[in-house]
């Protein structure tokens, strides 16, 4: 186990090299450049000149990528060169870890809901409830997050007046944001549980179980749930990747400083810097996301051996 | 198992809880569209870092709210008889907020960083080229020779009679500041934990892409503002300043066009909202490097002839904003306000393009939108129907994000015709006729060159009093409008919401819409 968890390691190196790469190439090649985007309508050629220089964006391409890579070796990821006073590393320390809390309760919430909703649905199998539940995931997965959103605000935030229409700071201010971002997460890990569930309660096993005169929720739990778990955890791990990236809407329309909204904004203002940085972040978080999911399995199924 | 695994993250990504933004009193609490990319005012052109600036810097003369000149640092001033020669007096309680007194020593320093060679700043080119010297400095001089510090308190500036016209009014640019430059010697990024500046609001906290909080400064010259605290929070969605807003959470915010009309007829918020003009033209510019139609001057005025603007205006826009014959927009003093331009007349236009022999043989015509906002699609979408049924030529739209399109626009040689606007920075002729039409500006892009119109602004910048150099830019503007160069469209107007116990805001054509908030007082 030890030793895949190092191989996997080791692999991350040229995986975060060809990203890096990637990333650069295709940022710099994009029409549009940082100073051109900053100046707006105030951009003539000689003081875009004097500030790409500042900036040492008019060094040959190759130059600049080394250059950067040598930064990134001693993990120092540069300044914005949208915001020259703004260090990419305090950006990213104080973002990321907003956007990891927004990920982490909105999955973990959905985690809980959703396995709930699926055994429940998967016992209640053709049964109204099923129904009930399967048309709920179904909404889920079809209604945008920015209606979920802005329905919400507009029940309790304006109408009812409970919770805070946007912000960051309050506990309260947590609830919303959450609860949107939480949506489509609940309806795949309804639907995986419910169907993965559904399969494990077939099996000959729970047959024997009830057969011994076992209850249904030492069944459940202890038997069927085990066994059904693997699809589950994959899903929960795919959904807290799509957390971080995908709360763009919900960071923006909840004005919540999180790492989506940077990354995006640093897009269309071809913030080079900052843009390269959040993509190592992602690429750093997807693998140890994928990593946790894999190393999870020799746990959830001993017959998994690495 | 996987539970564990979820909680254990949260375990580790949970910090300590930030602290909440306590709605203290005498917070005044307005917010800003997004992150500004500086705080140094020389670099401070976008609509995010000119706000901020406004409110931490002085100027040496102020705007009123109906965009008249005033004292501000300088108490008063005289001109030499052949206006050519300004002696400013300025206020001796005029503190930096390090505590240092500003001086005309300070201001001197401050200008000539304004013009400086080696930083070229995008803020250069307004008020420091027409003094004497500058072209000296350019090529490598000591400072420049036409500002002269007599004393502390006395500031002399000597002008280019070349180019000696508007200098009042800009001076009254919300960029041409007074530095410290104590701060500013700090280095790179020194503006981004302190400012330089001697406004009534310092600078107390920036924490980026969240929001600002500035304090009252006590030893402001005007007297300490009645605020104590100016919080300035960074929402991106302007409907989410608007749920802030009806939710107690901000105290002034602007109002999206879309949602105009729903305010307007509501009698709860119609008390509260604030309706005035701006200072800022919305037009369609057309690229005869492009569109080689346009290169003859009868298809540029027969494309301006078949747009309807005032049914735009009244139907499009609900009367929210105004057709424009002119160029240049109420609030520059001096405005054409009576000028007629083009008439709408489409059977004008066919004639005219009769006369220049392509009816029925138009190319394909593109317009791009500025997708900075709504409004140009708003006004681009009406125009090219308009363009198709009265002219038969085919038009159509296009439209990128902001990077791109501002890419496209520099080079010149990709847009057919862009919709876009121009807002003053100053209020003066020259921030908009010289700047964007004026054949070897750096700002034109729309390949305008006529030495005719040339010729009318140099010597408009010349002219030896006010009244003559408004003549001459009159006749500047009118020469390009019958031009065709671009098709004006819109005036516009700002609209924003207050709440009734902010008291004493003072509002302003120009920059965002309002004047510093030294005055504000919250009654609550």
């Amino acid at each position: 186990m030890a030793r895949y968890v190092l191989y996997r390691l080791a692999m991350a190196v040229p995986l975060f090299l060809g990203a890096a790469l990637l990333i650069f190439v295709a940022g710099h090649l994009a029409p549009g450049d940082p100073v051109q985007t900053l100046l707006g309508d105030r951009y003539t050629a000689a003081t875009g000149a004097v500030l790409r220089h500042q900036l040492g964006l008019d060094r040959p391409l190759a130059a600049q990528f080394v250059d950067y890579l040598g930064q990134l070796a001693t993990f120092r990821f540069g300044t914005s060169y949208v915001n020259p006073g703004l260090r990419v590393g305090d950006l990213l320390r104080t973002a990321l870890p907003i956007s990891l809390r927004l990920a982490t309760l909105a999955v973990a919430l959905a985690a809980i809901a959703g396995t709930v909703l699926g055994v429940t649905a998967a016992t209640a199998r053709g049964r109204p409830l099923d129904r009930l539940i399967q048309f709920g995931v179904v909404l889920g997965l079809s209604v945008p997050s920015f209606v979920t959103a802005a329905a919400l605000v507009y029940l309790f935030a304006l109408h009812l007046r409970l919770l805070p229409v946007a912000g960051w700071g309050h506990p309260a201010d947590y609830v919303l944001p959450v609860t949107v971002l939480a949506v489509a997460p609940l309806a795949f890990i309804t639907r995986i549980a419910r169907s993965s569930v559904g399969q494990a309660l077939l099996e000959d096993y729970v047959r024997t179980a009830r057969s011994k005169g076992l209850r249904t929720p030492r069944v459940l739990f202890r038997h069927a749930l085990r066994n059904a778990a693997l699809p589950i955890v994959t899903t929960v791990g795919m959904a807290f990747g799509t957390a971080i990236v995908g709360a763009f809407v919900v960071e923006v329309v909840f004005n919540v400083p999180g790492i989506a909204r940077v990354a995006v904004n640093a897009i269309f203002q071809r913030d080079y810097t900052v843009l390269q940085a959040t993509v190592l972040v992602y690429t750093a978080l997807f693998s140890f996301v994928n990593l946790a999911v894999d190393v999870s399995y020799a746990y959830l199924n001993p017959r998994v051996r690495y | 198992m996987a539970l564990g695994v979820v909680l254990l993250l949260a375990v580790v990504a949970a910090g300590p809880w930030p602290a909440a933004r306590a709605q203290m009193p005498q917070t005044f609490r307005t917010p800003l569209g997004g992150e500004a990319p500086t705080l140094d005012p020389y670099y401070a052109v976008d609509s995010a870092s000119a706000p901020i600036v406004f409110l931490m810097y002085n100027t040496l003369v102020g705007l009123d709210a109906a965009g008249k000149l005033l004292p501000q640092a300088a108490a008063s001033w005289d001109v030499s008889p052949n206006g050519l020669v300004y002696t400013f007096h300025l206020r001796d309680n005029m503190y930096f907020h390090s505590g240092r007194k500003a001086t005309a020593a300070d201001w001197k320093w401050s200008f000539e960083r304004m013009g400086s060679p080696a930083l070229k700043s995008p803020v250069g080119s307004v008020v420091v080229p027409g003094v004497q010297g500058y072209d000296a400095f350019q090529g490598g001089a000591d400072g420049i020779a036409g500002i002269t510090a007599v004393n502390p308190t006395t500031l002399r500036f000597v002008l280019n009679p070349a180019r000696r016209g508007g200098f009042l009014n800009r001076l009254a640019y919300y960029a041409a500041v007074v530095l410290d430059k104590d701060v500013v010697g700090r280095g790179q990024g020194w503006y981004a934990t302190q400012d330089a500046g001697t406004g009534p609001f310092i600078l107390k906290e920036w924490a980026h892409n969240d929001h600002f909080t500035l304090a009252a400064n006590p030893r402001y010259y005007a007297g300490a503002p009645k605020v104590a605290t100016v919080s300035i929070p960074i929402v991106t969605e302007a409907r989410t300043q608007l749920s802030e807003y009806l939710a107690g959470q901000l105290d002034f915010v602007p109002v999206p066009l879309g949602d105009y009309q729903r305010i307007s007829a509501d009698a709860k918020l119609k008390p509260e909202l604030l309706v005035y003009p701006r200072a800022q033209i919305l037009y369609l510019g057309l690229n005869p490097r492009v569109y080689a139609p346009f290169r003859d001057r009868r298809v540029r005025r027969a494309f301006a002839m078949a747009i309807d603007k005032a049914r735009i205006a009244r139907t499009v826009f609900f009367g929210f904003f105004q057709p424009a014959n002119s160029f240049v927009p109420g609030g520059i003093p001096g405005a054409y306000k009576e000028y007629r331009g083009l008439p709408y007349d489409p059977a004008a236009a066919r004639k005219l393009l009769d006369e220049a022999g392509v009816t029925g043989k138009l190319p394909p015509f593109r317009i791009a939108m500025n997708p900075f906002g709504p409004v140009a699609q708003m006004e681009a979408e009406p125009a090219a129907a308009m363009l198709k049924q009265n002219l038969g030529v085919d038009a159509s739209l296009e439209k990128t994000e902001f990077s791109t399109f501002i890419s496209n626009l520099n080079k010149r040689t990709v847009y057919q015709s862009f919709m876009t606007g121009w807002s003053a920075d100053y209020l003066d002729y020259s921030d908009y006729l010289d700047i964007l039409l004026y054949s070897t500006s750096p700002l034109n892009r729309l390949n305008y060159s006529n030495p005719e119109f040339d010729k009318l602004v140099d010597q408009a910048n010349a002219a030896p009093n006010d009244a003559a150099r408004i003549a001459l830019y009159h006749q500047a503007e009118a020469l390009m409008v019958e031009d065709g160069a671009v098709v004006p469209m819109l005036f516009s107007q700002f609209a924003y919401l207050k709440k009734p116990y902010v008291k004493g805001l003072r509002t302003s054509p120009a920059v965002n819409g309002w004047l510093p908030f030294d005055t504000v007082v919250i009654e609550k």
